[in-house]
């Protein structure tokens, strides 16, 4: 009896121990670390992620899978909180008014109080639609923090680059509405 | 029982504070209990923007004078479960409720039984040694000897 007992309490142990190193590895398997930037850094040209999320306006929201095969795109991830976010957000607003016919602007605000987000683009003059991201689910698809993070998306639906540089902006605008 | 009654009046004193802190909560209070969405910390630890602008939200709500509860929805509302420093009441959260109290149960009901299990294995005291009367009576002897 007492073995019996003893031998179960091993085999129990045994087997938390083994769930525990399934866990790990699973976890370690599924690390989404690997975001759409990770994956330009290594010269790769993934397909965008798809979100569907509502829109900061109350309009509804948009579902960027419905727009593949459609437009290119231009994908501006940020915050009211984010200081940087202001100079970028201001440039893609300017080259909306030369592209917007041919690109789609699309704003992702993400972990932010969006309240805030809405007064911030009132006070900044920032007309492109954008989706709410508060948890910042869809921002860790594409590469994480930090913000602005601001994703070039051809008609095919491919990420063609993201903006790292200043002469980024231009070039890349010019390749996708070519696309 | 003295034990008892302490922990009896414990608990209900516990109980009117912890519905003052849902009433009126203070911003302490919840800055200790809410995430700062950036940098994986507590309110309380962060001077971050984010962390800054949640701050103004919770006084905000304070001011207004909304419950613990309402303040906690809306950030979740706005930010998702991640946002409150306790894991959620439901779902894949209440595993971390449970798990620590099943480990308890269980590890009590371990040692309970290793105790028990111990106390009946144990050998029954030794009888008391009988003498042979001859033996007794001269040790009896050497005794009297040395005392007188």
């Amino acid at each position: 009896m007492a073995r019996s007992v003893r031998l179960s309490a091993q085999a129990l142990a045994l087997a938390v121990v083994v769930g525990l190193l399934a866990l790990l590895v699973w976890r370690v398997v599924h690390d989404d670390n690997k975001g759409v930037s990770q994956a330009l850094d290594a010269g790769q040209h993934p397909t965008a992620p798809a979100f569907d999320l509502k829109r900061l306006d109350g309009r509804g929201s948009i579902d960027l899978a419905s727009l593949r095969g459609k437009k290119p795109l231009v994908l501006d991830f940020w915050a009211s909180w984010c200081v940087p976010c202001i100079h970028e957000s201001k440039r893609l607003e300017a080259a909306l008014q030369q592209y917007g016919n041919r690109i789609a602007f699309i704003g992702v605000d993400t972990k932010d109080y969006s309240a805030d987000a809405r007064h911030w683009q009132r006070e900044h003059g920032i007309t492109y639609p954008s989706v709410h991201d508060g948890n910042g689910k869809v921002l860790a698809k594409w590469g994480g923090l930090p913000i602005p993070r601001i994703f070039f998306v051809a008609r095919s639906g491919k990420v063609v680059g993201e903006l790292v540089v200043e002469e980024d902006l231009p070039r890349y605008l010019r390749q996708i509405a070519a696309s | 029982m003295n034990r008892l009654a302490a922990v009896l009046v414990a608990a209900l004193l516990a109980v009117p504070a912890a519905q003052a802190s849902e009433q009126h909560p203070t911003q302490a209070e919840l800055e200790g209990e809410v995430m700062c969405p950036v940098c994986g910390t507590t309110l309380d630890q962060s001077s971050s923007p984010a962390a800054q602008q949640i701050k103004r939200v919770i006084a905000k709500g304070i001011a207004s004078g909304q419950t613990k509860s309402q303040i906690e929805d809306r950030l979740v509302a706005e930010y998702g479960d991640a946002i409150l420093a306790a894991p959620p009441r439901h779902g894949f959260g209440l595993l971390a409720w449970w798990l620590p109290i099943a480990g308890i149960v269980v590890a009590a009901v371990v040692v309970g039984a290793g105790a028990w299990r111990w106390s009946r294995a144990r050998e029954p005291a030794p009888r008391s040694v009988q003498l042979d009367p001859a033996l007794e009576r001269r040790l009896d002897d050497e005794l009297r000897r040395f005392e007188g």
